[in-house]
């Protein structure tokens, strides 16, 4: 029987489809484009190839020079743009304003590595420490409302040919839909039962334990109750905090070690597929009127992981309504189960 | 410069590029071979492939699961939801949950293998039409379902399986994400102004017709200004109408018209693109209904991979600005 399950947080509804039930096996290996790796760009010894770059982990040399281990350079095509201004206007009753922001690509590694599975947890320590200095420059500039993190790994997933492995940074002038019905979920939970929605989350699925995939150092991966994807695993910090680039060292070093495992149990489990990474956390916060002061209490950043499996349908895009063809309890004990 | 605008409905920002914007020939076209109609279910003759039907025209007559037909339905072998049964809604801690109830329809759009919907007649899409109605209506009547979705894929990158044209049609216990959210958008507008944002829209866009590919007495078809994907195409009804299913009968052939002179146009000049339509309708059996609906459908070109920035920020990057690519569909610019 097909089940129809309910995200808590956003209240979409998911139908669990075990008609269709897929095994990890059953999804056929999704083949990637021809890359020339001498072409890369993104290599160490390459950087004039880039645009200068805007931030660098480095140990020795220069700007622009080899010897570093995370770089950040401009988006060659941003989406938007640090000098653009930040016009508003309406057209009748529509609303349009200028495409202020940055767009920014995290160079994960100097060698070329496709996967971030195969980089060491200190590299991705490093990464995300690139990601919280950076976090850390746009939230000076008040006109960015919101900084999306994320990662498109493989050309379905929306990444390019070039398979060195890197992630991207998104500055934008408007608080994001999905994540603003995350904060109103948030809040409406908190609201009636004064506790934070994520942390109650961890704490059931922790005593249920169907869905977990792992738990150690305060860092817990699960598959989420109502999954829009199959093998969709989300990663949260057992410690409440709204905001990611407030973690500690600590935090940060057990989080790379997580984030690693699933990468590597998703590698192996799903033949190296495509996936996206997008770090959900609260916009910034800014005194000003009608200033949401709760975010602190109700919001709890997470990363969520999505392997790109399926094909999205119309009827998904339409809807906001998905069907997910491996119950979440089956994708957790296969990934636990996992290398 | 690149520019946000935001859908006046439902608040989501896109960006649109409007500096160096994608011509139709900037998007890789994934086609698929055509398999051939030896092993189609939905074929003449192969009826017995299906389950049995659930309705079919056949303004000839002729015996069910026989060849005749004009357009047939039958359930879909694989249904994402079941339709015996009752939803048995429970709580697990933080989490809702309930039986997987639903109608899940394949709707044959017509005998003909190898003809995509703008191919067919006017009066064959009359009888597509004619089929999504009798469906819509005669579901309702079961009042566990609150809303009934009429969709298609066209091509394996945008879902479909089966290259014989079809639709599909689910039947759902409850209302849907994205149109709870239209419904909310469209209630507040209509709350402040006491006008439907949709009639305000088609009356903007009529009036600047910047946007507009065609028109016909009833219906107009236009490239949204907040539009998520490039060559993203509107048709809605010019008259007031929150339910699809109540479609007046004078406004039928003109839906197929222009139907047809838009899922031709959008073949030829994206050159025969995959695609998804959904008609956007309001939910049915449910006790108070939200004032400010309009019913229309949303044709969505499949001609970029959606990444993860846009799964993750529901923010959409559009690469081709709708001014231009209504002007594509128009013809004014030649690709």
């Amino acid at each position: 029987m097909p089940e129809l399950r309910k995200d808590p947080i956003i209240g979409r509804w998911v139908i669990i489809s075990t008609e269709r039930g897929k095994r990890p096996h059953d999804f056929k290996k999704v083949e990637e484009p021809a890359e020339n790796p001498a072409e890369c760009p993104f290599c160490a010894g390459r950087e004039d190839s880039t645009p200068p770059e805007i931030l660098a982990l480095r140990s020795q040399g220069k700007p622009n020079g080899p010897g570093w281990q995370v770089r950040v350079i401009p988006s060659i095509s941003p989406f938007l743009k640090r000098d653009a201004e930040l016009w508003r206007k309406g057209i009748g009753l529509f609303d349009l304003i200028g495409a202020r922001g940055s767009h920014d690509v995290v160079i994960e590694t100097p060698q070329h590595i496709a996967n971030m599975a195969d980089l060491d947890s200190s590299q991705i320590e490093a990464v995300f420490s690139a990601y919280i200095q950076r976090t850390k420059e746009l939230e000076k500039d008040e006109a960015i409302k919101y900084v999306l993190i994320f990662k498109n790994y493989g050309y379905k997933a929306g990444g390019s040919k070039i398979r060195h492995s890197r992630s991207q940074i998104i500055a934008t002038p408007v608080n994001l839909k999905r994540v603003k019905e995350e904060l109103e979920g948030a809040r409406r939970y908190y609201d009636y039962h004064e506790r934070c929605i994520f942390c109650d989350i961890i704490r059931q699925e922790l005593e249920d334990g169907r869905r977990v995939v792992l738990e150690e150092d305060g860092i817990v991966a699960i598959t989420p109750f109502a999954p829009r994807f199959p093998f969709e695993v989300w990663i949260l910090p057992k410690k409440h905090r709204p905001d990611f680039s407030r973690i500690d060292e600590e935090e940060k070093k057990n989080l790379a070690v997580v984030l690693k495992k699933i990468l590597t149990k998703l590698k192996s489990l799903l033949n190296d597929p495509p996936y996206n990474y997008v770090f959900h956390t609260a916009p910034f916060r800014r005194e000003h009127k009608g200033y949401w002061t709760t975010i602190e209490d109700d919001y709890h950043w997470h990363i969520e992981i999505i392997p790109r499996l399926t094909q999205v349908a119309g009827f998904e895009w339409g809807t906001g309504f998905y069907i997910c063809p491996v119950p979440s309890e089956e994708a957790a004990k296969y990934l636990r189960e996992e290398k | 410069m690149p520019e946000l605008r935001r859908d006046p409905i439902t608040g989501r920002w896109v960006i649109v590029n409007k500096e160096a914007p994608f011509t139709p020939k900037d998007f890789e076209v994934v086609h698929d071979e055509f398999k051939g109609e030896e092993n189609c279910p939905f074929c003449y003759g192969h009826e017995h492939m299906t389950p049995p039907e659930i309705e079919a025209i056949r303004p000839e007559g002729g015996a069910p699961n026989s060849p005749g037909w004009k357009v047939r339905v039958v359930p879909n072998k694989f249904p994402a939801l079941k339709i015996e049964g009752e939803l048995d809604k429970r709580g697990e801690g933080v989490y809702d949950k309930s039986r997987g109830i639903g109608a899940h329809e394949v709707i044959i759009d017509s005998p003909h293998h190898y003809k995509g919907l703008s191919e067919l007649e006017e009066e064959e899409i009359q009888f597509v039409i004619d089929m999504y109605l009798s469906r819509s209506l005669d579901l309702r009547k079961d009042r566990r379902f609150r809303y009934i979705l009429i969709f298609k894929n066209f091509g394996s990158i945008a879902g479909s399986s089966l290259e014989h044209g079809h639709s599909q049609l689910i039947a759902l216990p409850m209302v849907p994400k994205n149109v709870r959210e239209e419904l909310k958008g469209a209630a507040r507008y209509i709350g402040y102004h006491e006008r439907c944002i949709f009639c305000d829209i088609i009356s903007q866009e009529r009036g600047n017709g910047e946007r507009i590919i065609f028109q016909n007495r009833y219906f107009i078809a236009f490239c949204p200004l907040f539009g998520r994907f490039p060559f993203e195409v509107w048709i809605i009804p010019v008259n007031h109408n929150c339910d699809f299913g109540f479609m007046p009968q004078e406004e039928k052939p003109y839906l197929a018209s222009i139907l047809k002179q838009t899922m031709g146009r959008i073949k030829e000049v994206l050159d025969n693109p995959p695609y998804n339509y959904i008609i956007h309708t309001c939910p049915v059996n449910i006790i108070e209904m939200p004032g400010g609906y309009h019913w229309h459908i949303e044709i969505m070109p499949k001609l970029n991979r959606v990444a993860g920035f846009e799964w993750g920020s529901g923010f959409y990057v559009v690469q081709t600005p709708p001014e231009e690519a209504a002007k594509y569909l128009r013809k004014e610019l030649s690709v």
